[in-house]
């Protein structure tokens, strides 16, 4: 069995001041009224398996509120599960420091390199707010696209944070000489920096696309219906060419102060029967085909790494007719552990919660049937 | 907002004008003088002074000396063949430690960042330029940090020299990508050495 999480201990995160939580293989239903921490809960599982938090980039928020630090400890389960083949992760974060890694008690450099050395656990997450992935600009797109692809690969993380680098320094010197500050000798230097580097990012993300694509079609035809579904990639210069175009892009670039060309300009095109679904699709149509992306992205990392990836889902069942409420709760039942968060137990069949672990969240505290002893267990 | 005598408040706002330095850890040193003995303190100041006086640029690499030029740059033993480019100062003792590298030094002062304002006059790389005209130099080992701004500082050089016939490498990878030549262990930065490659 892939790695999966046993059980998880929040200290000081969000509403949360020192909470436990024990996790199963298979579907976790966390249940509770708005605004009790269910979300918060989903967070902080991600938190504690990646080191960050997906929902915010005010990564101080986390800290709950008057503390100054907040920790995460988390048991994961590898291969088979016999108790020795366990790992205690923790994580400290105190605004403004260093985030501190543990993994059995050893500083780790990163929980992602962590995980792509095969001893971790990776997620796939969903919150309301990805929405955005479908409906908003091409960066949200390109950020689903580049964030897939930086869990699996350390490398192509580090190439999209130096392009990123590289575009800012490029940017500035086109500033520099259009005002007179420099006579532009080291443009030809930061071209071939940016193209080095932005090469590399295209590279991975064309070799993404097509199965990424592919996966996509195949949870859109579950979720939506027959007609056919894909991704596109729309490059602003095509990878062969690339280092032409924005040589010629040069005197433009400098006018306008900005790198017109690159990855940085690209889109990734989500498409339904030939339909652009960002500029055309319903709402009904974008939403299931932001969930659709999430399920391509879970296949995607169960391919490229032979692990299934944990699911974390937030209120993902409110929206959903009854036929697709009970086709993902048997999607969440039947991988290797889906954490979802609902208001409403009735959206789950009686039947499969017999076979689930259902997490009673009420006001940052956390009970569950089969551990309302209160025993600490991390 | 003065809580502490004038001459105190004085001391800690020098102290936290320094790298690394914070407020909190200014007040810590501060007081930590204050309580000390007189001859540490005059001691301190003494150094401070004394660097301030004695310490200039070797003429020629521009390391840090007290002379015309450095002892590197005076060491017969030296192969004067290679010239190996660093950032800073303090990168030289980075390389020494490792015990692989005999040849000669050539400190840019910085790296090229738009970012930051700087350009290639800002640096040293003419200076550079010239030496190799007139050393009859054979390589060039660009060694600065393995981050966006060294990578292009070390492009560039490699452009500026191109007709001068001189072989131009740069340090293996092997460095901790995104880090600083300073914080580079010898073990590391000395492997790093060994597997340097042509740019
Ligand atoms: N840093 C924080 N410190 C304390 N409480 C917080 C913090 N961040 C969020 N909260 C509280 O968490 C609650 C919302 O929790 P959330 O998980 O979003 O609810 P829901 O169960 O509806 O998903 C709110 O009451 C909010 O005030
Ligand atoms: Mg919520
Ligand atoms: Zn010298």
């Amino acid at each position: 069995m892939s790695p999966h999480i046993r059980a998880l201990r929040l200290v000081n995160f969000r509403n949360y001041a020192d909470a436990t939580v024990l996790l199963s293989p298979g579907l976790n239903v966390i249940v509770g009224d708005n605004a009790q921490g269910k979300t918060n809960l989903l967070e902080a599982v991600s938190f504690a398996a990646t080191g960050s938090t997906p929902r915010t980039s005010t990564e101080s928020e986390v800290v709950r509120w008057p503390a100054e630090f907040a920790r995460t400890e988390m048991r994961v389960v590898l291969g088979d599960g016999a108790r020795g083949d366990e790992r205690a992760v923790a994580v400290g974060y105190a605004p403004g420091q260093r985030k501190r890694l543990t993994v059995d008690d050893v500083p780790a450099e990163s929980l992602s390199s962590y995980a792509a050395g095969g001893a971790g656990v990776r997620t796939v997450t969903f919150f309301p707010d990805d929405l955005r992935i479908v409906k908003g600009a091409p960066s949200d797109r390109r950020e689903y696209l580049d964030g897939l692809l930086s869990t699996l690969r350390p490398s192509y993380a580090r190439a999209v944070a130096e392009y990123a680098r590289a575009v800012q320094q490029r940017n500035q010197l086109l500033r520099r000489i259009r005002d007179g500050l420099s006579s532009g000798k080291t443009l030809q230097t930061w071209d071939t920096k940016v193209v080095d580097l932005g090469t590399r990012v295209l590279q991975g993300r064309a070799a993404a696309v097509g199965p990424l694509g592919d996966f996509f079609g195949s949870a859109m035809r579950a979720l939506y219906g027959s007609e056919k579904a894909g991704m596109g990639y729309s490059y602003s210069a095509p990878l062969e060419g690339y280092c032409e175009a924005l040589t010629e892009a040069r005197d433009a670039d400098v006018e306008r102060g900005t790198t017109s060309v690159g990855p940085h300009r690209d889109d990734l095109e989500l498409l339904l029967g030939g339909m652009d679904l960002t500029t055309y699709g319903s709402q009904g149509q974008q939403r299931l085909a932001t969930l659709a992306l999430k399920f391509a992205a879970r296949e995607y990392v169960r391919d490229a790494t032979g692990e299934d990836p944990v699911l974390l889902f937030d209120d993902v069942m409110s929206e959903l007719d009854g036929r697709r409420r009970e086709y993902l709760a048997e999607y969440f039942q039947e991988s290797t552990q889906a954490v979802i968060s609902t208001t409403n137990l009735e959206y789950f069949e009686e039947e499969l919660l017999s076979r689930s672990r259902v997490i009673r969240i009420s006001g940052g505290e956390i009970s569950s049937p089969a551990d309302s002893s209160g025993k600490r267990d991390v | 907002m003065a809580t502490y005598a004038r001459p105190v408040e004085r001391l800690i706002t020098e102290l936290s004008r320094l790298p690394s330095i914070g407020p909190k850890s200014a007040q810590r040193i501060a007081f930590h003088v204050v309580r000390g003995r007189p001859e540490e303190a005059y001691g301190l100041a003494e150094a401070l002074k004394e660097v301030k006086d004695r310490i200039r640029p070797c003429k020629r690499c521009f390391n840090l000396t007290e002379e015309e030029e450095c002892e590197i740059c005076r060491d017969s033993r030296r192969d004067a063949a290679v010239i190996c480019a660093v950032e800073d100062p303090y990168d030289i003792g980075s390389i020494e430690r490792t015990g692989e590298y005999r040849g000669l030094y050539h400190v840019l002062g910085g790296s090229l960042s738009p970012l930051d304002g700087i350009e290639p006059e800002d640096l040293r790389i003419a200076e550079l330029v010239e030496r190799v005209k007139g050393e009859g130099t054979e390589e060039i080992v660009v060694a600065t940090n393995p981050n966006t701004t060294g990578e292009a500082t070390a492009m560039y050089i490699a452009q500026e020299v191109q007709e001068l016939g001189v072989r131009v490498t740069v340090l293996a990878s092997g460095l901790p990508v995104g880090g600083d030549l300073e914080y580079a262990d010898e073990v590391t930065l000395g492997r790093a050495f060994a597997g340097r490659r042509q740019l």
